[in-house]
């Protein structure tokens, strides 16, 4: 390329690109000096490793636990559900279209307003309770709200982003050739030989996608954790964020912002050698 | 011999034609239990009547009234929200849209060293936690003065929505076939009639997709808001999260969350004939 063209190039790139690159490099190196002792608000500001050193005490670990539990948890949650419907989605039927709508709903639906709908459904005199106790299930309504384990957060996180799975695995379903799938039938693969040999293998790529993305946003979720999670432990976020702004210790919640940072990097790095793998054995 | 004159497969055809048309009713039923239902919830929720609580065990309330609707639009900050996110919303979405259009075109139609490591580096927005994003980049902020500072609340949903834009925008200008571009050259185009015959026409629909989606995705922004914003900025998220936490009160909670959720939902039903949602997939489709 005519070094011109070159110049152009990273002009044209800068707006965008550039815009993300600045923020993020800013953020990120802020949280990095923060958790080393630098830019502390309340104390002097000195290189420590104290910080680090301190970091890992009960509530971090019990935190960071619990929202690696609800991020596998969602995203395999979620796979659960989209992805049968993704393969029944592929047929052409009566009233796809109005389903295909229907079913992208939650996906314009906003995280917060989602918590809320799903508080309402199984609140104590919720619509769940009522349908359990009128098939004679239960006796008296359940408390299942802020459950212990998080199951509320999971139904909320697998209702909120089975849309967005679901948009993915179709994508990659649809690039699929016909002619594989003829030629397999051809051969006498019936429908189950058909999916576990030829259209699972080949949607594996679109499947790590929607479940690396949705770990993440999980993961580090702040938002629904916080209005439906457990009292105790609450997720990593929160405990970040209550570092910051309930105890002032900045250094201390940036600490727990490199280790949030550093394991999403971690799943994506993941993600992308198991897509090389995958190509590698085509 | 009768049943003879059907052939088989006409047999199993019926079969399966039946079992698919059991199978669409039960999704259907399914997806009204599982959309319909929790929305029709904070529909009633919204109108409970503030003289007869809707209480265990009553499945649905007594009686209805706008008397929730009327108290929010009075006592709460709602109206200031509304004008807030909205005013945020096209703002971020303008200035989004002007950052990612060379961006996406240099992405979309040139090769050079590094693209697939620029393709991944814009979607960091995304694969940072967002509360991390936001309370450190409040600290940035905070330096040159753009804490609690509704140009600093632009800056931060733009960058919240960029990858989204980015994305979009440079699948639709790959989509582009050279061809078309050569053709138009041979017949002696000049840049600017390239761009306006064929670039900003084949681009249009990727470019309403990630407006749409831009603009989504301000309105719902909750982390960068909540701790660069408040408490001189409020939004309609931010909003809900205090009625949803602090002071959890369900019936505001329901006006708020329908007045955030109705405008995006008509959104997607309006945009569905333009906007194909499978825009998203083709963008993330592969990381």
């Amino acid at each position: 390329m005519p070094t011109k063209n070159r110049l152009s190039t990273l002009l044209l790139l800068l707006p965008g690109a550039g815009f993300i690159f600045l923020f993020l490099a800013a953020a990120i190196f802020m949280t990095v000096l923060q958790s080393l002792g630098f830019f502390s608000l309340t104390q002097e500001s000195r290189f420590t490793f104290d910080y680090w050193r301190n970091l890992f005490d009960r509530q971090v670990i019990d935190s960071f636990l619990f929202s690696l539990k609800v991020g596998v948890g969602s995203s395999f949650g979620t796979l659960l559900f989209s992805y049968p419907l993704a393969l029944f989605m592929r047929k052409k039927f009566f009233g796809r279209k109005p389903l295909g709508s229907m079913l992208k709903i939650p996906l314009f639906v906003p995280a917060l307003v989602a918590a809320f709908l799903i508080i309402n459904l199984i609140a104590y005199h919720g619509m769940l309770n009522h349908i359990l106790m009128a098939l004679g299930i239960i006796k008296e309504p359940l408390r299942m709200l802020r459950d212990k384990f998080g199951w509320v957060v999971l139904f909320i996180q697998i209702w909120k982003n089975l849309p967005f799975q679901l948009l993915i695995i179709s994508a990659s379903l649809e690039t699929i050739q016909t002619d594989i799938e003829d030629a397999a039938r051809n051969l006498g693969a019936n429908k189950l030989a058909l999916v576990r040999y030829i259209i699972f293998p080949l949607s594996i790529p679109g499947i790590l996608v929607a479940v690396i993305l949705v770990f993440i946003k999980t993961f580090g979720d702040f938002a629904i954790t916080s209005v439906a999670g457990p009292i105790y432990p609450v997720s990593i976020s929160v405990r970040m964020y209550a570092a910051a702004n309930m105890f002032q210790e900045w250094n201390r919640a940036a600490g727990i912002g490199v280790v949030i940072i550093v394991t999403a990097l971690l799943f994506v790095w993941l993600y992308s050698r198991l897509a090389k793998m995958m190509q590698g054995q085509k | 011999m009768e049943q003879k004159l059907v052939p088989y497969y006409r047999i199993v055809e019926k079969r399966q034609r039946t079992l698919r048309g059991i199978m669409v009713v039960f999704f259907i039923v399914v997806q009204i239990v599982w959309i319909g239902l929790p929305m029709l919830m904070a529909v009633f929720w919204s109108l409970v009547n503030p003289d007869h609580p809707w209480s265990y065990p009553q499945v649905f309330p007594s009686h209805l009234s706008l008397a929730q609707w009327d108290y929010v639009f009075k006592f709460t900050n709602i109206i200031r929200a509304l004008g807030t996110s909205y005013s945020i919303a096209p703002l971020a979405t303008i200035f989004t849209f002007l950052l990612a259009l060379p961006t996406a075109y240099v992405l979309g139609r040139r090769r050079f060293q590094g693209r697939e490591a620029i393709k991944i580096l814009i979607l960091l927005p995304i694969i940072m936690p967002g509360m991390v994003t936001a309370l450190f980049l409040s600290r940035v902020f905070s330096f040159i003065g753009l804490d609690q500072n509704f140009f600093g609340l632009v800056l931060a949903h733009s960058l919240m929505g960029m990858p989204y834009m980015l994305r979009i925008l440079t699948t639709s200008f790959e989509a582009i076939p050279q061809d078309i571009i050569d053709a138009a050259e041979n017949l002696g185009a000049t840049s600017f009639v390239k761009f306006k015959e064929i670039f900003i026409p084949m681009v249009l629909p990727g470019l309403f997709a990630g407006t749409i989606f831009t603009f989504i995705t301000s309105l719902e922004e909750f982390s960068l808001t909540f701790v660069i914003g408040t408490p001189t900025f409020e939004t309609i998220p931010t909003i809900l999260f205090s009625f949803l936490g602090y002071h959890f009160i369900r019936t505001n909670a329901a006006v708020v969350s329908l007045i955030l959720m109705i405008p995006n939902i008509a959104m997607l039903f309006v945009a569905e004939r333009f906007l194909k949602t499978e825009y998203l997939a083709a963008a993330f489709g592969k990381m």
